[in-house]
């Protein structure tokens, strides 16, 4: 356990807008709670930033509990920070020490461009889903809960899939800044359920279609991206979406 | 490189107008489809390689053997000529893969990060980061290829004399595999291709058999050490040659 | 003195037994041609489970509709957070449910302070909602066999809340994003990501269309339509510190309230009694640990005071399992509000635990020596492994340490049975209107109405708005909507120009403790009037010293901040004037004048059984109170009870 407070040298990525180019700024930060959580660090950073009459570091964030994907930036590094199966929003400082330097980044990919400081536009994954990422059901038109049985075990792993929050960090960790982990994990939830077993095909081929588009690079197999993913999505899951883009690509209407 | 991949684009065009073969090329443009024809080609050399080794291996047999094994072999003939020119073929079509999805993910990160470490526990990468070195690997592996077909294929190397693994007119492949293998330059050039075979290989083989959607939460363990094995077994197969053969040069 | 209009308000609910209203209204109501539709447009800002399910809804059925949300996707709104379940009559498990009894549940549940024709219809669509999210691909819990599978929930004794692990909300959430989505590729919703509404246009008495601010370049837009929903949650985050994500606000609703639409129950907040307790004046906002855990978690305090020793070494016998005690029947399974106000009284009479005294142990020894801590895992994991990384401590080992903490608003824009506000032609959905909890909203109930009023109530009613409205075309030039466009610009130029020496926050913190202090989990009346005076106060200061920097025209968080604070300080106002005119305790609203001996709320239905709407006339001005008398033919009102 490290000591109750910290002081920490904060190296953060600084970006007016898009279209100019970033720095790295340095910022000293003293008297850290070791309970505060990342993202309170920043905000006490940004209120010393205020005083000072410097502009407040921009930053995502929202529910601060790790559900709403919001959060993202690279701490040293890695995507949401050091710990596993963690958002930034659910880090804290005392997973640091006295005297650290934290580089704080952006996500960096093309398909997520930086709107501000640390603040990128991942409208991307928005657009993927809407290729696709759904079962097309209108309201009103659905039987009874209970008339499709699905196995625990079944839906189980299509839970699993299910859970991922869209925050980006599969890209961020990826070196090839590739989305498949998000494209899969709603691929899969819907290619395991018996629901999504009539769209299986188009579902696929649209939403792969869309990601290339988008400019996400090419899958690396190396499963950084579970390594990275807060709601520890599975590789698996990337396997998945191989087989059911293969088996549309073989076997789906032309 | 936009424009090389629009021109290639459009005899891909031209096929995906065949009736049924539409979905499949338009796969073939896309990532994964990439990736998928990847996983194809480079198991297929796998498979080449195997053969390939498993020809190596009878040197051990004796001289006897293995000369007997290469006339077999190029009696064959046309069929031969064929096997050549597809090996070839599938050899291209995985550089130019490699190529293509490289340059994708390349342009898929422009700005790259000041500071970035992995977040997978040190042991658990699979073979220690091979995948960030594949097209090195694989460049140098095929730099290694043009360098054993000018060696042994079309026996071009200026430094040696191929005349003296020469009997009767004919070659005689046990010598002039020893030949080739006792010159200095060979040996530590394809020392090195092989280790760096082993390297490709050891993410090659189980990269690829995810891209073909091969996983199932009982079998991926087992899937990622006899990936690993097979490919450590293949290197170290052409590496005990290399070394008897420099042994008993 | 509080002005009080002489009219009271027309909730429009048709006469007739409360299980036939709504299958007959439905067919009274007026519909609009299918050819006709697309020449409608809806405006839906908020894409929570209300505006995300509306907005589906509206666009399969033909509507031309325009989605809005601050957050940089839709998939983000707060809804994504609710952990434990939804809630529905399907009496899958056989164990007596019915939608009578969801209905009485709720109505009881909201301690008589609800509308009852709109409770009932809920209980009657909660079946429907299952069939939709099911059909949509949510992976609700199953059994072995393949059924859905339910949990129990606070305030009631039978089992009926479906779930998905403890991200129910979020899986809820997904299903009508994703919904959603297919109508944007369908070109039936325009999507507007990171755009905060700022003003409502109201033409000729009408809602018209909004002004937002384009988060990303700071442009005003302006948007106009035949109508307006409003689905954009609660206000809980007036006390700063809640369980409500860091972005949620009353500013759309609050802007709406300031063009006529009336402010209903201000005061019915609900404290939940499981939290993560503060522990620092850094902090930036609560956790909630679902009410889920309740069932099998036990909450409990030492008997003596003071008591040191680590959890695991107090006894049986001197431990208090508080809510067993007092309320044997309901035991760790009363409703929130009972459950939190226990909490507040151990902790005042000096039992509370932890560092500042002010927590509670939920234990779940019992629970993991009884089926095991895999099974605990199962049902649990997420939730463990969330209070694990914020705490550093380890609940499968460590009792939970637990605290109340506001969490979500019963009070809202005021709606009638329609769910249009008194300002024809504005829809509120979801948290954001007032009508369906009462006092106090039972665990799993939001996400029912929140879905219930998206998907299966405004598609209806909303068509019956405008077949039977004059709606003439109105140009972005129209006078109505210039006049918005400037009032919104000058109040961010205001904000921009004080150039003070405070920052947004440490005003946002201020105005939370004066609410909690004063307007928390009991309030009297003293504490109500010096809040009164103190936010004023406040106010003032912050329009005279707030420090925001930068510009409009550019991505600006700080100014997206200082303008929701600044509404929240006026809003502060309204809900300590509600709270300081109920002179009774019911539901989440806790007067400490009002109480019985044994320290439980006492409701006084003779002067208070009525919605308190309130109209506004201008800051600092006092509102004018609309009264809707509340009426049960169904559910006698009564002392709850869950002893």
């Amino acid at each position: 356990m490290s000591s109750e407070t910290l002081n920490l040298t904060l190296r953060v990525w600084r970006q007016n807008d898009p279209d100019t180019p970033g720095r790295f700024e340095h910022y000293q930060l003293n008297g850290v709670s070791t309970h505060m959580s990342f993202l309170e660090m920043l905000d006490v950073l940004n209120e010393q930033l205020i005083e000072s009459g410097e502009e407040p570091v921009a930053f995502d964030h929202d529910c601060r509990e790790g559900i709403c994907g919001t959060c993202s930036l690279m701490i040293n590094g890695k995507a949401h920070g050091p710990d596993k199966a963690t958002t930034t929003c659910q880090l804290h400082m005392r997973r640091f020490n006295d005297g650290d330097t934290v580089t704080i980044e952006p996500w960096r990919a093309t398909a997520f461009p930086v709107v501000r400081d640390l603040v990128v536009d991942r409208s991307a994954f928005d657009r993927i889903i809407s290729v696709g990422g759904y079962v097309s059901v209108n309201t009103g038109n659905a039987p009874d809960g209970n008339a499709i049985p699905i196995a625990g075990s079944q839906q189980e792993v299509a839970m699993d899939a299910a859970a991922c929050i869209g925050c980006g960090a599969c890209v961020a960790a990826c070196k090839n800044a590739s989305a498949m982990l998000f494209v899969a994990a709603k691929v899969s939830q819907l290619a395991i359920l018996p629901q999504g077993q009539l769209e299986r095909s188009e579902r696929v081929v649209s939403m792969v279609t869309q990601m290339d588009d988008e400019g996400f690079g090419s899958c690396t197999n190396t499963s950084e991206c579970e390594a990275a993913c807060p709601a520890e999505i599975s590789v698996s899951n990337i396997a998945r979406l191989n087989r059911e883009y293969l088996r549309a690509s073989l076997c789906g209407r032309d | 490189m936009d424009a090389l991949c629009r021109i290639c684009c459009i005899p891909a065009e031209l096929l995906a107008k065949v009736p049924g073969l539409g979905p499949i090329i338009r796969m073939c443009c896309t990532s994964v489809g990439q990736k998928v024809l990847m996983a194809l080609t480079g198991l297929a050399l796998c498979g080449f390689l195997v053969t390939h080794l498993s020809g190596n291996l009878l040197l051990f047999a004796g001289e006897e053997q293995f000369n007997a094994y290469a006339e077999k072999l190029h009696s064959m003939g046309p069929l031969l000529k064929m096997a050549e020119v597809g090996l070839l073929t599938i050899f291209l079509a995985h550089l130019g893969l490699a190529i293509s999805t490289t340059a994708m993910s390349r342009r898929a990160r422009l700005k790259q990060y000041a500071e970035k470490e992995s977040k997978q526990e040190a042991f658990a990468i699979p073979n220690g980061g091979a995948s960030s070195w594949m097209l090195l690997t694989g460049l140098g592996i095929g730099a290694f290829v043009l360098l054993h077909l000018v060696d042994l294929r079309f026996e071009l190397r200026p430094d040696l004399d191929y005349s003296s693994a020469t009997q009767d007119g004919t070659d005689k492949a046990y010598a002039t595999v020893h030949l080739v293998l006792s010159s200095p330059v060979s040996f530590v050039a394809y020392g090195v291709a092989l280790i760096l075979l082993g390297i490709h290989l050891s993410h090659g083989i189980r990269s690829a058999l995810q891209s073909l959607g091969v996983s199932h939460p009982r079998w991926d363990k087992l899937i990622e050490i006899g990936s690993m094995l097979f490919a450590w077994a293949i290197a170290l197969g052409f590496l005990c040659v290399l070394g008897w053969v420099a042994l008993t040069g | 003195m509080v002005r009080v209009a002489s009219e009271t308000l027309n909730s429009r609910v048709p006469e007739g037994p409360v299980d036939q209203i709504w299958d007959k209204h439905r067919f009274n109501m007026k519909l609009v041609n299918p050819a006709n539709k697309r020449k409608f447009s809806v405006i839906v800002v908020g894409t929570g489970l209300a505006g995300g399910s509306a907005a589906a809804s509206l666009a399969e059925l033909g509507y031309e509709v325009k989605s809005f949300c601050f957050q940089d996707s839709p998939r983000r709104a707060h809804s994504i957070a609710a952990q434990g379940g939804i809630n529905a009559a399907k009496n899958y498990p056989n164990d007596g449910d019915s939608i009578w009894r969801l209905f009485y549940d709720t109505v009881k549940g909201g301690d008589y302070r609800a509308r009852e024709a709109n409770v009932y219809r809920l209980a009657q669509v909660s079946n429907n909602i299952i069939d939709q999210c099911v059909a949509q691909g949510v992976p609700f819990a199953r059994e072995y066999g393949g059924t859905l599978s339910n949990r129990s929930f606070g305030g009631a004794q039978v089992s009926r809340t479906f779930y998905s692990r403890g991200q129910t909300g979020q899986q809820l959430l997904l299903g009508a994003y994703q919904a959603m989505m297919r109508q944007v590729q369908l070109g039936k919703v325009q999507l507007y990501a990171r755009r905060e509404m700022l003003e409502l246009i109201v033409v000729d008495g009408v809602a018209r269309g909004i002004i937002v601010r384009n988060l990303l370049t700071g442009q005003l837009e302006t948007h106009t339509a035949d109508a307006v929903v409003m689905c954009t949650g609660g206000y809980g985050n007036v006390y700063y510190l809640s369980t409500n994500a860091k972005g949620c606000n009353v500013t759309a609703a609050w802007r709406c309230h300031k063009r006529g639409a009336y402010f209903a129950n201000p005061c019915y907040t609900q404290i939940h009694p499981t939290c993560i307790p503060v522990s620092g004046d850094y902090q930036s906002k609560l956790t909630l640990m679902s009410e889920s855990l309740r069932n099998d978690g036990r909450v409990w305090v030492p008997k003596n005071k003071g008591d040191s020793r680590a959890p695991a070494e107090i006894p049986e016998e001197d431990r208090d399992y508080y809510l067993e005690r007092r309320y044997p029947s309901f035991g760790n399974l009363v409703p929130r509000d009972v459950a939190s106000r226990a909490a507040k009284e151990r902790c005042d009479a000096g039992f509370g635990v932890g560092d500042t005294n002010l927590a509670v142990y939920l234990d779940f020894r019992d629970a993991i020596n009884r089926v095991g801590e895999d099974a605990i895992r199962k049902k649990y994991g997420n939730l463990f492994h969330m209070y694990h990384k914020i705490t550093a401590e380890d609940p499968y080992k460590v009792p939970m340490k637990i605290f109340p903490a506001v969490h979500y608003t019963m009070g809202g824009l005021w709606v009638d049975y329609h769910l249009m506000s008194n300002l024809p032609g504005l829809f509120v959905l979801g948290e954001a209107n007032f009508s369906d909890h009462g006092a106090n909203r039972l665990g799993a109930s939001a996400l029912m109405q929140g879905l219930s009023d998206g998907y299966f109530v405004l598609p209806y009613t909303i068509g019956d708005h405008l077949a039977t409205s004059q709606l003439p075309t109105v140009p972005e030039d129209h006078p109505a909507c210039v006049e918005a466009l400037a009032s919104a610009k000058s109040r961010i130029d205001q904000l921009l120009s004080v150039q003070g020496t405070r920052t947004v926050d440490s005003f946002h913190r201020d105005l939370g403790q004066i609410m909690w202090d004063n307007c928390g989990m009991a309030r009297n009346k003293a504490g109500l009037e010096s809040a009164v005076g103190q936010i004023q106060e406040l106010r003032d200061q912050f329009w005279q010293n707030v420090r925001v920097l930068g510009s409009g025209e550019s991505f600006n968080q700080s100014l997206e901040k200082a303008g929701r604070v600044a509404d929240f300080l006026e809003f502060g106002e309204l809900l300590a004037t509600d709270a300081l005119h109920r002179e009774e305790s019911c539901g989440g609203h806790f007067r400490e004048e009002h109480q019985t001996d044994e320290g439980e709320a006492k409701r006084n239905d003779e002067d208070f059984n009525y919605v308190a709407a309130w109209e506004y006339h201008g800051v600092g001005e006092d509102s004018t109170l609309h009264k809707e008398p509340l009426t049960f033919d169904n559910v006698p009102p009564a002392t709850r009870s869950y002893k």
